[in-house]
């Protein structure tokens, strides 16, 4: 690899990277042994006050989270085709449109509500949470200037959709609402953010409901994640404040998948039912999908990698899984 | 009783109105501007079913558009304000419903267009049956543009829903006071206040929206007035086609322009210098139109005297003016018999078999549609941005708001059609994703498809417009011998058949665009020795349009 030597001495400057040097693809993140601390809350108390600090930037689409703006119609078109690929109700003739319709979603990490306020405006009944208050704060503001998405406002109309807010962390959610409370689980851009991401997923699918949907999107750790989004956006060009993005918290969409190989829920007995993942080999497409998202500057715009184009999942990609019936 | 009630229910409806008119409102979409390309777009977003589902629409207009529904014309006359609909054009207004209202037996095919040189004489012929497409046998369609937006009322009027509010101008656009997400709120001359997520200036040249947005617009104005007025002619004879040919020729002062409208009647464009447009406004209509009929047949250095001569003594009677004509006509020894005399309607018909080359100039003007004598300054402007930011975001231009462009390729309505074709397909778009309609990122899109489309029709009518303006150097000797014209001529050619196609947007003409790109590269080429000029065309042009191209 040409890029070792450049990144190296860059190391470090983000703490130690255990076994994740960049080349070498360590497993090691999410190991799939039971942890015990899987209660403990998955909260990164620095990553909170980073975020925090940048909250008043979220929806200026020119400045820090300009990518994050233009990847939302992607990641909104990637849940939006995934869900109508698995419309069980064929006799329901959904359109696209409307597949959200009525659905209960959990927006995990919702930030300044990018993803949440789109979710609502597609007729999801949707719950955005975030551990940063200063981040629902701006949430709450930006929504209530909509008419459409303000829940105090008469003009909702025919629009099923709702959009509510609450500043607690997962954890706490899933100890509040209890587990299978969602139709659909979304966290984007958060994995890669978060202390242990092991009992992060596990509290995000236990709020899943049998034969609902959980979409993840986050880093890949590899050197080409490292070049673009830590050594590119953070150090060269500035485009993202210096601190946003830490290797070693990244995670390979194989390390995702090996994760629903051996996440099972509780059957309606109590007994642990199947893997969200059976397939011996690659996971069927009723199972999981993981998609690259891929950045394309002279259009300026993110597109969504055809399935199975491994390359473009080295760096931003989407995931897709979605726990069985029983 | 029942008179009572309905009474009072009226005193209700009344006050509540009254009530609702100090508040303020709110509106997805706000469009700003009645003109053709507002009501085109308000027309696409009714017609679309996921707008319908989630947006509400409002347009302002300043105007009465109750005069535009009620507009009738006799029979056999014509408004003056008439625009060529390429085929593209067409095809969207037929994919929105838009086009049957539109009344057919006034709009006239083009289905050939001869242009030429007015130095050299050089000249180019093209045909509908030239297009790539075979499904289409005419160029485009001369449509009033009342006859369009009265079909475009018409077709709205189906769409209750979606709010026209006339006769009331929009005094002005503030920006609401809040931290965050704070939308612009448009003051209407009544009283009304509407909040708007997307404000969409279709308000043309003086755009207010656009002076709102903050969004500069570059150019200039050309020192040319456009002249328009609707000619009489008589019919073609039997042994010619019907009168569906465009004719155009290229004067230095500027090119002027005879459209078809019917048999016995077609609309003017001639683009010329301020001083003379207003000598030709203020002659006798009879002097026009022998001026008109001078200016398609006779030699360049013919057509100046005479028209120095208008602007000598603008008193100068009709008798004296064809007296000067007869004089030129005599010297360049044009025969009073042949196409090329502008004579034969002042003296008696000259009936019987046509002369053989009738079809290379226009009929004979016979007389001039009273009051549709009219001109209008020719300006090139580009908006640097389509799409508002910061304190002017939520902000999007269409139409004449973004861009004006000299006529001489009969684009500017065009653009604004396709604009709003294309802006009508990014809100849905942005709808289908769950997106914030009045969000930079969601009009994103559309600026993209947009903004270089117009730039390279814009640029390549300019340069265009200025080749045959130039007075000076080896440009005009090529000209005068008529050695390079007629590269010029087939990069006209290419440019008009491009939109004349019927490919619609997403694969637009692409054999269109190669050809133009590669007929302006070999003209680039062939004027070499003209230094500067090769330089300018090759940069803007050539290069400019193949990396565009290329992009794709
Ligand atoms: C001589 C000449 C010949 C032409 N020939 C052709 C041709 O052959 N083919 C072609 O395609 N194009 C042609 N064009 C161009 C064409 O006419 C214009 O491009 C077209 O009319 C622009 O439409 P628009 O809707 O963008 O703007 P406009 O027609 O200018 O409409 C803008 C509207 O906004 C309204 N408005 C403005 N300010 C306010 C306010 N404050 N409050 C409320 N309402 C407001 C105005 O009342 C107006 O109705 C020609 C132009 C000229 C000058």
């Amino acid at each position: 690899m040409r890029i070792r030597p450049l990144i190296r001495p860059l190391q470090f400057r983000f703490g130690p990277v255990a076994g994740c040097i960049p080349g070498t693809v360590s497993r090691a993140n999410l190991s799939t042994t039971i942890d015990p601390a899987l209660a403990q809350s998955t909260i990164n108390q620095d990553e909170i006050a980073h975020f925090s600090k940048l909250s008043a930037l979220w929806w200026d689409e020119r400045g820090e989270f300009q990518m994050l703006h233009r990847m939302n119609p992607v990641r909104m078109k990637f849940i939006r085709e995934k869900m109508m690929a698995l419309e069980d109700d064929l006799d329901a003739l959904v359109t696209e449109a409307e597949v959200l319709q009525g659905r209960a979603v959990l927006d995990v990490g919702c930030g300044g509500g990018l993803l949440s306020e789109s979710l609502a405006r597609m007729g999801a009944k949707t719950l955005g949470i975030d551990a940063s208050s200063s981040n629902i704060s701006i949430a709450s503001l930006h929504a209530s200037a909509d008419p459409f998405l303000d829940s105090s406002s008469s003009k909702q109309g025919k629009r099923k959709g709702s959009l509510t807010y609450k500043h607690t962390s997962v954890e706490d959610l899933l100890a509040e609402y209890g587990p299978a409370s969602f139709d659909v689980v979304c966290s984007m851009e958060v994995l890669e953010h978060v202390d242990n991401p092991r009992g992060f997923l596990h509290s995000c699918a236990q709020l899943v409901k049998p034969s609902g949907h959980l979409f993840l999107s986050t880093i890949a750790r590899t050197p080409l994640a490292y070049l673009i989004t830590i050594f590119a956006a953070e150090d060269v060009m500035q485009r993202v404040s210096k601190g946003t993005h830490t290797y070693s918290k990244y995670v390979n969409p194989g390390e995702l998948e090996g994760f629903f190989r051996t996440y099972r829920s509780p059957a309606p007995s109590g007994a642990p039912g199947r893997p969200w993942i059976a397939s011996p080999r690659r996971p069927a497409r009723t199972e999981a999908e993981t998609r690259g998202m891929v950045y394309v500057p002279w259009n300026g715009e993110w597109v969504l990698a055809p399935r199975e184009t491994t390359w473009a999942e080295g760096c931003n990609y989407l995931f897709w899984v979605r726990r069985p019936l029983e | 009783m029942l008179h009572n009630i309905a009474r009072r229910a009226r005193h209700k409806v009344l006050r509540r109105q009254f009530a609702t008119a100090a508040e303020q409102t709110e509106r997805d979409v706000v469009i700003v501007g009645g003109g053709p390309a507002g009501l085109a777009l308000a027309s696409a977003l009714a017609r679309s079913k996921s707008v319908h589902n989630n947006l509400s629409i409002a347009l302002v207009e300043a105007g009465d558009l109750q005069k535009v529904r009620d507009w009738q014309q006799e029979p056999g006359t014509f408004s003056n304000r008439v625009s060529s609909i390429t085929n593209s054009s067409k095809a969207f207004l037929e994919d929105i419903d838009a086009w049957s209202h539109i009344e057919q037996s006034r709009t006239r095919p083009v289905e050939e267009m001869q242009v030429w040189d007015g130095i050299s004489d050089a000249r180019i012929t093209f045909a509908a049956s030239e297009l790539s497409t075979s499904t289409v046998n005419e160029l485009s369609r001369l449509t009033e543009n009342l006859n369009l937006q009265r079909g475009l009322l018409r077709h709205l009027s189906q769409y209750p829903e979606v709010q026209l509010f006339d006769k009331v101008k929009v005094q002005s656009i503030v920006c609401e006071a809040r931290e965050e997400n704070a939308w612009p709120v448009v003051h209407l001359s009544d009283g009304r206040a509407i909040r708007a997520r997307l404000l969409v200036g279709a308000d043309g040249f003086n755009s207010p929206v656009r002076t709102y947005a903050g969004i500069q617009s570059y150019g200039w104005a050309y020192d040319t007035q456009g002249i328009v007025a609707t000619l009489f002619h008589a019919p073609k004879s039997s042994y010619q086609g019907p009168n569906t040919i465009a004719y155009q020729r290229f004067l230095p002062t500027g090119p002027i322009a005879f459209l078809p409208l019917s048999e016995t009647a077609s609309t003017l464009v001639w683009s010329t210098k301020p001083h003379l447009a207003n000598a030709l406004k203020a002659a006798d209509p009879r002097i026009l139109a022998s001026m008109i009929n001078a200016a398609f047949r006779l030699p360049n250095i013919s057509l100046r005297y005479l028209q120095d001569r208008i602007l000598e003594d603008q008193a100068m009677s009709v008798e004296q003016f064809t007296n000067e004509l007869a004089f030129r006509e005599r010297s360049d020894t044009i025969d009073v018999r042949s196409a090329y005399s502008s004579l034969a309607p002042i003296r008696d018909n000259v009936g019987g078999i046509p002369p053989e080359d009738a079809d290379s100039v226009p009929p004979l003007v016979t007389s001039i549609q009273p009051g549709t004598v009219a001109s209008f300054p020719l300006r090139f402007s580009h908006a640097e941005t389509y799409t508002g930011e910061g304190s002017g975001a939520r902000t999007v231009l269409v139409g004449d708001a973004a861009h004006t462009i000299h006529p001489l390729a009969g684009q500017g309505l065009n653009l604004g059609l396709a604009d709003a074709e294309a802006l009508t397909k990014c809100i849905e778009n942005a709808l289908l994703s769950g997106g914030d309609v009045g969000s930079y990122t969601s009009l994103l899109p559309y600026a993209r498809s947009r903004y270089f489309e117009n730039h390279k029709m814009l640029s390549a009518c300019d340069k265009l417009h200025k080749l045959y303006s130039a007075t000076a150097g080896p440009v005009v000797w090529a000209r005068s011998v008529g050695i390079e014209v007629l590269n010029e001529l087939d990069a006209i050619k290419a440019a008009l058949m491009m939109t004349a196609g019927s490919e619609r947007a997403g694969l637009p003409g692409q054999v269109g665009w190669e050809l133009t790109a590669k007929s302006v590269e070999t003209f680039a080429k062939n004027v070499n020795g003209a230094r500067e000029l090769a330089d300018t065309v090759k940069d803007l042009l050539g290069v400019g349009v193949r990396q565009l191209l290329q992009r794709r």
